[in-house]
């Protein structure tokens, strides 16, 4: 039987259709309908100054939009080759592990909701909430921030709030075993999560899985490696896994969370002064870059003739995960609540992931970024 | 009489159904937030699940896309009167950013169902969203109830 799930579902936090080949209770395969939050950002962005674009690009996506204004301002100061001064690149660090620390808050919320322990749920969710105010502190708004330019950051911290910012940070970390032990001891979610969805690494390379799924998996890479700001000045350990399961993703993201504290904490300390912003001259030119998003690898590809963008292309990391979770790890699960699960535990997110591929007969792919009447035939 | 009680009833237990048509996952996110211990949504008996057959109140956030186009005014006639429908940030109400030449966006969401609120910002942050909904919610669907 064809159990469809969606686009509007109490299991699903976003618009998509799930179809579940199920068997009785057993699910055998699935396959995923995308293109219900589909807006054409890159067809929008093309002729547009990069004054303009920066908004848009960080509309790609609501729960990681701080990462994509820092990957688009870093491809056009690759294009002009230039760095933005050191401070500003210590406060971007910063700004980007607080965000990844509530994305995966939210991203472990909403598989916990998926299993019902709502106990977790709301930890989680109230975990959160401090990070956010951190967040409002030095950006002024919660969610979309407008906190990058291309050379700089927008303004600069005062030195009262990274303090602050550190209190809500060490206090997050004084509490926080408790909640990671009550997982994973945690006999009732442990069953429910051991074992179920695996996907093993050679199956994460040929889906190409990113970001915690794929390090959960045992692909030990994490992009924030090759990031000259971490590289060169930071100390953190790339968190990675090999059971390849529901409770290995999760565990994952659980782990990167203190990962990301030692990160702040190393900024706020040794944050340099300065400035935080300089003026770049962008010449006409094409740059790639990635960045770690935290959900796996975004990277931008811009073609620009020094003034307005020519082409853009935005590669983010929810396409491949999800993609990985349809092919691989929603393969004989044995009940429709576990593949519901599983699908959560991918982290997906639905807003990112709206690229139109258009694959004709020949097998031959090509991209068709926002075109204003996608005919579906 | 009975419409007194189910005024009451109706007043004190709203379902709210999220629906994004097409916008940046943000507002939903807020949405989210709502939920956590802090604002703590559920003690003025306003439940978000995410089923339009049982909703009173349909958020919609997000600019309408190419595939909600036809889907949208279905899953609202889904829904059981009374319902009101509540816009959620600049996206269905302007299409935001998104509205611009070469997009495949057919803001705002007013041409396709009736919207009894409209609620703006980039997000709205979470009180504002609360208040919006505990503002029109209760009074409206009452009303709303009576006229049938
Ligand atoms: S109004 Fe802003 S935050 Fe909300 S969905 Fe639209 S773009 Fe995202």
């Amino acid at each position: 039987m064809i159990l469809p799930v969606g686009p509007i579902h109490p299991g699903l936090k976003e618009p998509l259709r799930l179809k579940l080949k199920t068997q009785g209770e057993k699910v055998l395969s699935a396959e995923i309908d995308y293109g219900y939050v589909h807006r054409g950002i890159e067809r929008i962005m093309e002729g547009k100054t990069w004054q303009k674009a920066i908004y848009l690009s960080e509309r790609v996506c609501g729960i990681c939009s701080y990462i994509h204004t820092q990957t688009f301002a870093e491809t056009f100061e690759k294009i002009a080759g230039e760095q933005a001064p050191l401070r500003a690149q210590y406060l971007r660090v910063l700004t980007n592990e607080l965000d990844r620390i509530q994305s995966h808050f939210i991203a472990n919320s909403t598989y916990f909701k998926a299993l019902e322990h709502e106990t977790l749920f709301m930890y989680m969710l109230s975990l959160r909430e401090p990070i956010m105010d951190a967040i409002e502190l030095l950006t002024g708004n919660r969610v979309n921030m407008g906190w990058n330019v291309v050379g700089g950051v927008r303004m600069d911290a005062k030195e009262t709030h990274l303090q602050q910012i550190k209190e809500i940070i060490l206090k997050l970390e004084s509490g926080y075993d408790k909640y990671v032990e009550m997982f994973e001891q945690g006999p009732l979610v442990g069953l429910r999560s051991h074992d179920v969805g695996k996907m093993s690494r050679e199956q994460a390379i040929k889906a190409r899985a990113v970001g915690p799924i794929g390090r959960a998996s045992g692909i030990s890479y994490d992009f924030r490696e090759d990031h000259p700001t971490y590289r060169d000045h930071l100390d953190f350990n790339v968190i990675w896994r090999k059971e390849g399961d529901n409770f290995a993703r999760t565990m994952n993201r659980f782990d990167e969370v203190p990962e990301s504290i030692k990160l702040i904490k190393q900024v706020i300390d040794n944050i340099p002064s300065g400035d935080v912003r300089k003026k770049i001259d962008i010449p006409a030119g094409y740059g790639e870059w990635s960045n770690e998003a935290p959900r796996g690898e975004v990277r931008y590809m811009i073609e620009s003739n020094g003034n307005l963008i020519r082409k853009a292309s935005i590669r983010t990391p929810s396409i491949m995960n999800i993609d990985a979770c349809a092919k691989y790890m929603l393969k004989d699960v044995a009940t429709v609540a576990d593949a519901v699960a599983t699908y959560a535990s991918v982290d997906p997110c639905i807003a990112c992931a709206e690229r139109v591929v258009i694959i004709d007969e020949s097998g031959q792919e090509r991209n068709f970024d926002g075109i204003h009447n996608i005919q579906l035939e | 009489m009975l419409n007194a009680v189910k005024d009451v009833i109706r007043k004190s237990s709203i379902h709210v159904c999220l629906i994004n048509t097409g916008g940046c996952n943000g507002c939903d996110i807020e949405v989210v937030a709502l939920l956590s211990p802090r604002y703590d949504l559920e003690q003025y008996g306003i439940y978000v699940h995410n089923n339009p057959r049982e909703a009173d109140v349909i958020l919609i956030t997000g600019a309408v896309s190419e595939q909600w186009r036809d889907k949208l005014i279905r899953i609202y006639n889904k829904a059981p009167q009374p319902k009101i429908v509540v816009a959620l940030g600049n996206c269905p109400l302007t299409g935001d950013v998104f509205n611009q030449e070469g997009c495949s966006v057919y803001a705002p969401v007013s041409d396709f169902i009736p919207v009894d609120a409209e609620v703006s910002g980039c997000p709205p942050r979470p009180s504002e969203i609360l208040a919006a909904i505990l503002a029109v919610g209760p009074d409206a669907i009452a009303a709303k109830g009576r006229q049938k």
